[in-house]
C-alpha cells in the first residue's frame, strides 16, 4: 500500500478521512441526510442560543426535558459496549473478538451524543470552562454531576484510545501488543458499570424527588442498558453484515440475543418491583408514578406513552425469549428494534419528566417538547450516527485488510 | 488503492464513486467548518454590531473572572464597577451594586405565622419590585397557598387563587427559598456557583453558573427559578440599589432565587416581604442574637419546618399564634 | 462450557490486577469522600448553633442603620432585649387633639355629623358589647382609660389593648405579633397596635390579593398567550 510509505499518523488520519468521503450511492445519500439533520439541529440550536431556553418546552417545574432524557438513555447505550468486551476478552469468544471494535465505535458515538446533549441543555454553555478543575471550580466529590463529568470523559478516552491504538497498528500491518492494552480493556469493563451507576446516582441522590430517590435506579439503569444497548448493536451488526464485506457469524447474534433476553427480563422484574412499591400502598411519594401511569388532575400526557412502552417492551422481550422462527433475523431484528425504542421511551421521557412532576409543592403540569428541542435532538442523533459510521467504516476497512494480510 | 486522479482527468465513474482529490476534500471541510462555526457564533455570542469597544472590553474581562467566593475585596470591587458600567452602557441605567460582605455574628432566620397570613400577597409584589424579577414570565420567588384546614402540605393547597381573601375556613401559607443549612442544592452544583454565605444566606454567583439546573432538581421546596429567557423589567420599575449576589439584573440562562434581600439585610434592613406584609405574619432577624424576635418565636411558639424529615435544616419556620 | 474451563478462562493476571486496582481506587475515594460528605454542613445544625448563641448581640454594629423618619416613643414595656420604641400615633390621628372640642367652652360646629364621629363604625368584639366609653377616658378626652382606671396615652394604646388581648400583647412585646419598622438591626422600633388595626374596627377587611400566580409559571415563557 502506497499510503503506508507516507508519514505514519498523518497517513492514517488522511486515509480514515478519505474513506469516509468515499463510498457507494447509498452511503453518500445516507451521509447527506445526516448532514441535513445536523444542519437543522445547528440552526435550531442557534435559535435557542439567541433567545434562551425559553424556546424549549421546559419551565421551572419540568426543568429537564428531552435533552436530558436522551442523555440518560444514551449513557446506557455507551455502557453496553461492555457486553461485547466481556465475552471477547474474558471468555475469549472468537466471534465476539471480531465485533468488539464495532461496539467501541458505538460507545464513542453514544458518548459524543451524551456530551452534546449536556452542552445543548446548558443555560450558559460558554461558562462550561468553569467545570475544568484547576481553571474553574470543580465540586468534587460532593456533586454527582462532577463525578459524571469525570467518568464519562474517562470512558470516552478509554473507548477512543484503545481502539485507536489497535487500529493504528493494524493499519500499518503490525500486530497490536495485547499486553499494553489489556489492562485498559479490563478497566473499561468496570468503568462501563460505573458510568451508568453514576448517571443513575444523579437522580437517585435527590431526596427532593421521591420518584427517583430509590435504591433500584442504579441496577435498573444497568439492566435496561444491557438490554437496549446490545439490541442496538445487534441491529448495527446486521446492517454491517448485509451491507459490507465484513461478515459476522451467527453465533454472535445468538449470544447477543441471550444477553438481551436476560437483561430485558431483569429490567421487567425491576419494573414490577417499582410498580409494586408505588401502588401496593400508595403514599404521597407515589404521586409521580400516579401521574405517569394514570394521569393526575386531568394531566395525562404521559399515560399512553408509558403504557405503549411497557406493552412493546413485554412483546419484544417475549419474542426474543421464546425465539419463534428459531433465530430468524426477520423476526429477531424487528424485535430488537422494538425493544430499543421501548426502553428509550421508558428510560428517557418516561423517567426524567415524571420525576419532576408534580413540583415539590405539588403543582402538576404537562411537558411537550418544542420544535427547537426536536430539531436539536435530531441534529445530535445525526451527529452520533455520523461519528459511529465514521469510526466503524474506518475500523472495518482496516480490520478487513489486516485479516487479509494475516 | 490507486493514486487519486487530478481533477481534469476525473471521469463519470469517478464522480459516481465520488473519488475526491485531497484539495477538494480540504476545501469542502473548511467550508463546512466555517459555515458551522458561523451559525453557532451568531447564536451564542450576543449582538456585537452595536456594542462599543469599551463594552466589549468589559464583557471580555467579566467572562474570565473568578468565582465570587474566591475573589479578594479588590477583585470584588472591580467586578462590581464593571457591572455598573455595563449597565450604564448597555441599558442606560445608573445602578449601585454593593459587594457588602456578611456581617459578623449574624445568622438570618425567618418565621411565618400561618394564623396571621390572610393571602393578601403583598409580599409577592414587594419581592418582585425589590428584586427586579422578570415581568415577562411573572417570576415569583414567593408562592402563597390557600390551604384546607387539617393539612399542612402545600401540595394539598391551591397556589393559583385569585378571589377575595381571606376565605372562611381556609388558611394561607407561603413558601420561598428556605436557606437551608444543609442545602441539597449547594451540594449538587458541579461548579460551586451556589453556596451558603457565613451569614446563612444561600446565594448564586450568576456569572459562574453554567445553567445545568441540577440545583433546581435538588431543591425540595421549589425555591429556585431559572432565567429561561432574558429578563425584562420596565425601566422605571428597576430597583437600582443592588447587590452582586442579590437583586442585580440577572443574565439569561442562569439560576436565581430568594436571597433574603441580601442588598437590604446586610444594611440592617428587613427583607421586602417582611416589610410589606400588612398583617405582620413575617418575622425576620438574627438567630445568633438571643434577644431577637426570631429567637422569641422559636422559644415561645409551636414552630415547624417544611419537609423536616429530609434533613435539609432550613432557616424558615412556620408557627401558629 | 465446564465450570473448570470457565474458572480457568476467568482467571487472568490482568483481571485480578485491574480489578484490584479499581477496587482499591474506589475504596480510597470512598474513604476520602465519606468524611467530607458527612461533615459537609459543618456537622452542626441550626438549632445547635442557636443553643450555643447565648451572648447578646450588639445591634449597633451595622453602620447603615439610620434613625427613622417617623416619630417614635419609648415603649413603657421592656422586651427580652431591654427597651424598645414604638411608632407614635398621635400625629396620624386626624382629629387629635380631642380636647379642642371636648372641653368646658361652648363650640360652634359647622360640619356637625362628620365632626361628631357619626362616621365611626364600631365593630369591635360581639355586636353591642363595647361602647365608646369602654376605652375612651370620660373626662380627659385626649387619653384612654382601662378598666382599672389607669389613664393611657394614645401613643401607648397597647397598654389598653393588652388588658383584653393580653396574649397578643405579650407576643407583640416579644416580637411574634406585629412588625418591626424598616430595620432588623439597630434599636428596636415596632409598629403600634393602631398602626395596623383600626381600633374601632380592628379586623382586617377582606380584599383582593395584590397579585396572583399565573399559569405561565407552568408554560415556557416563549409562547405565553397573555404576552
Amino acid at each position: 500500500m502506497q499510503s503506508a510509505s507516507r508519514n505514519g499518523f498523518g497517513a492514517f488520519l488522511y486515509d480514515v478521512f478519505r474513506w469516509n468521503l468515499q463510498g457507494g450511492l447509498g452511503l453518500q445519500i445516507y451521509r447527506l441526510l445526516l448532514i441535513a439533520g445536523m444542519l437543522a439541529g445547528l440552526y435550531a440550536y442557534s435559535f435557542q442560543a439567541q433567545h434562551g431556553l425559553a424556546v424549549t418546552g421546559m419551565n421551572d417545574i419540568v426543568s429537564w426535558g428531552l435533552y436530558i432524557s436522551n442523555f440518560t438513555f444514551l449513557v446506557g447505550v455507551a455502557a453496553a459496549a461492555v457486553m461485547l468486551i466481556l465475552p471477547a476478552y474474558v471468555f475469549h469468544d472468537p466471534g465476539f473478538h471480531r465485533v468488539v471494535i464495532i461496539g467501541e465505535g458505538v460507545a464513542v458515538g453514544a458518548l459524543v451524543m451524551c456530551l452534546t446533549f449536556i452542552m445543548v441543555d446548558l443555560g450558559g454553555p460558554l461558562q462550561a470552562w468553569h467545570l475544568i478543575p484547576g481553571i474553574g471550580l470543580f465540586n468534587f466529590p460532593s456533586s454527582i454531576l462532577a463525578w459524571d463529568v469525570l467518568v464519562l470523559n474517562g470512558y470516552l478516552l478509554l473507548n477512543a484510545l484503545v481502539p485507536l491504538y489497535i487500529l493504528y497498528n493494524h493499519y500499518h500491518g503490525r500486530k497490536a501488543d495485547e499486553k499494553k492494552y489489556r489492562p485498559f480493556v479490563f478497566l473499561s469493563i468496570f468503568w462501563a458499570f460505573s458510568i451508568h451507576m453514576v448517571t443513575a446516582f444523579l437522580y437517585q441522590g435527590l431526596p427532593a424527588r421521591p420518584f427517583w430517590n430509590n435504591p433500584l435506579m442504579g441496577p435498573r439503569f444497568l439492566a435496561s442498558a444491557f438490554a437496549a444497548g446490545p439490541a442496538l448493536i445487534t441491529l448495527i451488526l446486521a446492517i454491517i453484515h448485509n451491507v459490507t464485506n465484513y461478515k459476522i457469524v451467527r453465533q454472535v447474534f445468538n449470544k447477543l440475543r441471550l444477553i438481551i433476553v436476560v437483561s430485558a427480563i431483569i429490567n421487567l422484574i425491576m419494573l414490577f418491583s417499582e410498580i409494586f412499591k408505588e401502588f401496593y400502598f400508595p403514599t404521597h411519594h407515589s404521586i409521580s408514578a400516579v401521574y405517569l401511569f394514570f394521569g393526575l388532575d386531568g394531566h395525562d400526557a404521559l399515560v399512553p406513552w408509558i403504557w405503549t412502552s411497557i406493552g412493546v417492551n413485554l412483546f419484544a422481550t417475549l419474542i426474543l425469549a421464546f425465539n419463534p422462527g428459531k433465530n430468524n433475523p426477520r423476526i429477531l431484528l424487528p424485535a430488537a428494534g422494538m425493544l430499543f425504542i421501548a426502553i428509550w421511551m421508558e428510560k428517557g421521557i418516561g423517567l426524567i419528566v415524571p420525576g419532576l412532576i408534580p413540583s415539590p409543592l405539588g403543582e402538576v403540569v404537562d411537558y411537550l417538547p418544542s420544535w427547537v428541542e426536536l430539531c436539536v435532538t435530531l441534529g445530535v442523533f445525526c451527529l452520533g450516527l455520523t461519528v459511529v459510521t465514521f469510526l466503524i467504516r474506518a475500523a472495518l476497512i482496516i480490520e478487513d485488510r489486516y485479516e487479509q494480510k494475516h | 488503492m490507486t493514486h487519486p486522479k487530478s481533477e481534469e482527468t476525473m471521469g463519470k465513474d469517478d464522480i459516481v464513486n465520488n473519488r475526491t482529490s485531497r484539495r477538494n476534500f480540504l476545501k469542502g471541510l473548511s467550508i463546512a467548518a466555517a459555515a458551522g462555526s458561523a451559525t453557532l457564533m451568531t447564536g451564542c455570542i450576543p449582538d456585537v454590531s452595536n456594542a462599543s469597544s469599551e463594552e466589549l472590553k468589559l464583557k471580555w474581562q467579566e467572562f474570565f473572572k473568578k468565582n465570587y467566593r474566591l475573589m479578594t475585596q479588590e477583585e470584588k470591587n472591580a467586578t462590581v464597577n464593571r457591572l455598573e458600567k455595563l449597565a450604564h452602557l448597555r441599558d442606560g441605567l445608573d445602578v449601585q451594586i454593593s459587594s457588602q460582605a456578611p456581617r459578623d455574628n449574624v445568622l438570618y432566620g425567618y418565621a411565618f405565622n400561618i394564623t396571621r397570613c390572610e393571602g393578601f400577597m403583598e409580599c409577592v409584589t414587594a419581592c418582585i419590585k425589590e428584586n427586579n424579577l422578570d415581568r415577562k414570565t411573572d417570576t415569583q420567588y414567593i408562592r402563597v397557598f390557600e390551604m384546607e384546614p387539617g393539612q399542612l402540605d402545600p401540595s394539598t393547597g391551591n397556589g393559583k387563587f385569585y378571589h377575595e381573601v381571606p376565605v372562611e375556613n381556609k388558611f394561607y401559607m407561603a413558601t420561598q427559598c428556605f436557606h437551608c443549612e444543609n442545602a441539597p442544592c449547594t451540594k449538587a452544583c458541579p461548579t460551586k456557583a451556589t453556596w451558603r454565605e457565613p451569614d446563612g444566606i444561600v446565594v448564586v454567583d450568576y456569572e459562574w453558573c453554567i445553567g445545568c439546573r441540577y440545583c433546581q432538581a435538588a431543591c425540595p421546596y421549589f425555591g429556585r427559578r431559572f432565567n429561561w429567557g432574558k429578563p425584562e423589567i420596565p425601566k422605571e420599575e428597576i430597583n437600582t440599589k443592588q447587590h452582586y449576589l442579590g437583586n442585580r439584573i440577572r443574565p439569561k440562562g442562569k439560576m436565581e432565587k430568594c436571597t433574603f434581600c441580601v442588598q437590604r439585610t446586610r444594611e440592617g434592613k428587613l427583607p421586602a416581604c417582611v416589610e410589606a406584609c400588612p398583617t405582620g405574619a413575617r418575622v425576620f432577624g438574627n438567630l445568633l442574637d438571643p434577644d431577637s424576635e426570631i429567637r422569641f418565636v422559636l422559644k415561645h411558639k409551636k414552630v415547624f419546618r417544611m419537609k423536616e424529615e429530609l434533613g435539609t435544616d432550613p432557616k424558615f419556620w412556620y408557627f401558629i399564634d | 462450557m465446564k465450570l473448570s474451563t470457565l474458572i480457568n478462562r476467568l482467571y487472568h493476571p490482568e483481571i485480578s490486577t485491574s480489578a484490584l486496582c479499581t477496587a482499591t481506587g474506589a475504596f480510597a475515594v470512598l474513604l476520602l469522600w465519606f468524611p467530607t460528605a458527612l461533615f459537609a454542613s459543618g456537622g452542626t445544625t441550626v438549632l445547635d448553633r442557636i443553643d450555643k448563641a447565648t451572648e447578646p448581640y450588639d445591634n449597633n454594629t451595622i453602620e447603615s442603620v439610620q434613625p427613622l423618619n417617623d416619630e417614635t416613643v419609648l415603649a413603657r414595656e421592656r422586651y427580652q432585649g431591654g427597651t424598645f420604641r414604638v411608632l407614635a400615633r398621635k400625629k396620624q390621628i386626624v382629629r387629635f387633639r380631642c380636647s379642642n372640642c371636648h372641653n368646658d367652652k361652648p363650640v360652634t360646629v359647622k360640619a356637625g355629623a362628620q365632626l361628631t364621629h357619626g362616621d365611626i363604625q364600631l365593630s369591635h368584639g360581639q355586636p353591642g358589647s363595647l361602647a365608646c366609653i369602654d376605652c375612651h377616658h370620660p373626662e380627659k378626652r385626649d387619653f384612654l382609660e382601662d378598666k382599672k382606671g389607669n389613664t393611657i396615652d394614645l401613643d401607648h394604646s397597647y397598654q389598653l389593648c393588652g388588658q383584653c388581648h393580653f396574649r397578643q400583647k405579650s407576643d407583640w412585646v416579644g416580637g411574634a405579633h406585629g412588625k418591626r419598622a424598616e430595620y432588623w438591626a439597630g434599636e428596636r422600633v415596632v409598629f403600634n397596635c393602631t398602626s395596623c388595626h383600626n381600633p374601632h374596627s380592628p379586623r382586617f377587611e377582606k380584599r383582593f390579593p395584590a397579585t396572583y400566580s399565573p399559569a405561565s409559571i407552568e408554560r415556557g415563557s416563549y409562547d405565553s398567550p397573555e404576552k
